[in-house]
């Protein structure tokens, strides 16, 4: 049996109409082949060398082009980026909307990051806003949010959520992975406005597929920072049943909903949570390599039960 | 004689069913009829989703590994000959197990027999190379032993199971050889080149005769493979672009990058002439993941043209390459969108068939990142104080490119 095989099976079966046989075998033998995605790849990856040219430049020759000019070229470019998208985007709706053409979705992209590095730029270089300088990440971030929904732009949600989560003090450096000393209260805070503002836009029917987007964040956020406590405290304080619940939760979510991307991440942060606590009652070898067989046999019970119960077809 | 665990029908068919799943997400058929196709593509194998495949992955390599760890602490062995006799059984009893749950219990890609089936091979060339050290060959001789035995061990694999990653690692492992046999560093990467393009060309004579679709895909995915290790192994200037990408660019330049001059200008022919090659195979006989590696390789060759020709780097070239790109694509666009059913010669930039929505992507996690990235590229020098970060004087000795 091959595939054209079976579709005319199928169309001999009244099963398949005309127009369907000759849309699939059409598409299956590549006479009609699409390179939609490697398009948008390609506009995608330009945005970003662009934005990463943008970046050096600035970084190397500031001196040299002046305030003015570098102020001026970026206001402008994402002036005209944001032109262009209110100008050629369809009209809101809560729903999804289809971008109006391929570029779209990235002229969007690159009006944000000329903007980021615009403000950025103004505040490391004249400090407009003082000591409250990271107030404009703020500021930054909500006309992310509003672009994101104005133009149902998952990327620039994206962009939005992480310039929240530079806001509540994370940055990408090293002293990130030591955040346990730092920002876990943060982190729990920012886990959990996410969580709501996603759960507000789902109930309210407003575009409903960025859920995912906010979960991911909050997922991460927040059993990140409770991990580090458990770790940290282990029975003597209230991170431990937090994080049971926030596994318990994202894992009933995943199931009710057949996203096993959630369960992953249940699973894994389970498990270093129960690791975590384990660690400190296991004394020598023997045991801790009797707790790795035990519980890695339980893990696979587990998925084993699950993976039976949500079957795949393919 | 079969040496696949499973047989070329079932496979087809899960060919068929994971098509038929991207025909039904892009709304070409409907659920009724993705029903009928299940229900006539019954495979008999017990499969799972990919997450919780790498889950299943990841405990049965933790288990087998505290496992073994709790074998060696209990027997206390520490004679050589022992340990290579735990790790040869050790690792025949894996792969057994992995046959049997492949062979009786159907399992197919489901992450365990994966992970048994590996580790096991993992272990039993352990426990050969082990006992080949016993004889005190020369360390160079060891190593070659050892990468044979591996590329050997993962070809199994995938003539037995299927799994395409295996047959790239026993690709990658006899890459391993040729700078094993004491040549000049342009005589390793000559060598290297010529064994990949041969076994390359064979792949792709014998596609030609090859009927079923799922075999077409997996030949397309080796090529692509293969495609991207020749072009490793002949541009000599990419761990300059490594360099300058994780922000390490204050190597002085090496003239030739240490090669004879004519070997150097070769390679840099073959950096134009592989993408060339492969974009053409690619469109020509419409594969996507070779055209995929062949555009990623010609993007690289750009990245690195002024490397070879010793050119000047400057911090707007990203731009420059970045706004190429999107020029080409914008133009090629264009061009498809004005054909007939705005496609050519069946081409089109239409979107026909929709990926799967694993609720996050990369370009998602990109886009995530682009804030931070721009932060830290920004000066943090006040312009009043304009020789501060070594913008004049010093030649920028400071500042970071």
């Amino acid at each position: 049996m091959n595939v054209i095989a079976l579709l005319k099976e199928m169309h001999r079966a009244g099963e398949l109409n005309s127009g369907q046989l000759d849309v699939l075998s059409e598409i299956h033998l590549k006479k009609r082949y699409s390179v939609h995605r490697e398009l948008r790849v390609a506009i995608y990856v330009g945005v970003l060398l662009i934005s990463a040219g943008v970046g050096l430049t600035i970084r190397q020759y500031f001196a040299q082009l002046g305030d003015i000019a570098i102020v001026g070229s970026l206001s402008s470019g994402a002036l005209a980026s944001f032109g262009y998208c209110f100008m050629k985007g369809r009209p809101w709706s809560s729903g999804e909307v289809e971008s109006p053409s391929i570029l779209f979705d990235y002229v969007l992209l690159f009006g944000c990051t000329l903007y980021a590095a615009d403000v950025g730029y103004i505040e490391t270089q004249f400090h407009v806003l003082g000591d409250s300088w990271h107030n404009y990440l703020l500021v930054s971030a909500a006309l992310f949010f509003f672009l994101a929904y104005r133009f149902d732009n998952r990327l620039v949600l994206s962009m939005a959520l992480s310039t929240l989560a530079a806001w509540f003090g994370f940055q990408l450096s090293v002293r990130f992975l030591s955040f346990h000393k730092y920002y876990r209260e943060s982190a729990i805070a920012y886990g959990l406005i996410t969580f709501a503002a996603g759960s507000l836009s789902h109930r309210l029917a407003v575009k409903k597929h960025f859920f995912d987007i906010y979960l991911n964040f909050t997922v991460h956020f927040l059993l990140a920072a409770l991990l580090s406590g458990v770790a940290e405290y282990r029975f003597s304080s209230w991170h431990l049943p937090a994080m049971a619940a926030a596994i318990a939760a994202v894992a009933v979510y995943a199931m009710r909903n057949r996203r096993f991307l959630y369960m992953l991440y249940a699973v894994l942060y389970g498990y270093a949570c129960l690791s975590a606590v384990a660690v400190a009652f296991i004394d020598g070898a023997a045991a801790m390599y009797l707790y790795g067989i035990v519980s890695s046999l339980a893990v696979i019970g587990l998925i084993f039960i699950l993976s039976r119960r949500f079957k795949e077809g393919t | 004689m079969r040496i696949s665990l499973y047989s070329a029908d079932q496979e087809e068919k899960i060919y068929i069913r994971r098509e038929a799943r991207t025909w039904s997400r892009s709304g070409l058929i409907t659920d009724v009829q993705l029903g009928i196709i299940d229900s006539r593509t019954e495979t008999g194998l017990t499969q799972t989703n990919i997450f919780f495949r790498i889950l299943f992955f990841l405990f049965t390599n933790a288990c087998m590994h505290a496992v073994m760890g709790l074998y060696v602490w209990m027997v206390g062995i520490r004679d050589e000959v022992l340990i290579a006799w735990a790790a040869l059984a050790s690792g025949i009893a894996m792969v057994s197990l992995a046959e049997y749950l492949a062979g009786r219990k159907s399992f197919y890609r489901h992450g365990i027999e994966e992970a048994l089936a590996l580790a096991g091979m993992a272990l039993a060339c352990t426990g050969i190379v082990i006992f080949v050290s016993l004889l005190k060959i020369d360390l160079r001789w060891l190593i070659t032993t050892a990468a044979l035995l591996a590329s050997a061990g993962a070809f199994w694999l995938y003539l037995r199971f299927g799994f395409l990653y295996a047959a790239v690692l026993s690709a990658a492992f006899a890459c391993v050889v040729p700078f094993q046999l004491s040549l000049p560093p342009a005589g390793e990467r000559a060598i290297l080149s010529m064994v990949l393009v041969l076994v390359l060309l064979t792949s792709i004579r014998t596609e030609s005769f090859e009927t079923r679709d799922f075999r077409k895909e997996r030949s397309a995915m080796l090529q692509a493979f293969l495609l991207a290790g020749i072009y490793l192994a002949v541009n000599l200037r990419l761990p300059e672009l490594g360099r300058a990408f994780w922000g390490h660019s204050g190597m002085p330049y090496r003239p030739f990058a240490g090669f004879p001059p004519l070997f150097y200008w070769m390679t840099y022919g073959l950096t134009f002439l592989i993408p060339a090659l492969g974009l053409y195979h690619g469109l020509k006989r419409r594969k996507r993941i070779v055209i995929n590696v062949s555009l990623i390789a010609a993007l690289l060759t750009l990245a690195t043209n002024k490397d070879y020709l010793g050119f000047r780097h400057y911090a707007w070239d990203p731009a420059i390459l970045g706004a190429a790109l999107i020029i080409a694509a914008i133009a090629v666009m264009r061009w498809l969108a004005n054909g007939s059913r705005e496609a050519r010669r069946g081409f089109t930039a239409q979107d026909l068939l929709k990926p799967e929505n694993r609720a996050i992507s990369l370009a998602d996690i990109g886009a995530a990142v682009l804030p931070g990235a721009i932060h830290a590229s920004l000066p943090q020098a006040s312009p009043d104080k304009p020789f501060d970060g070594g913008q004049s004087g010093g030649g920028g000795a400071s500042q970071e490119y």
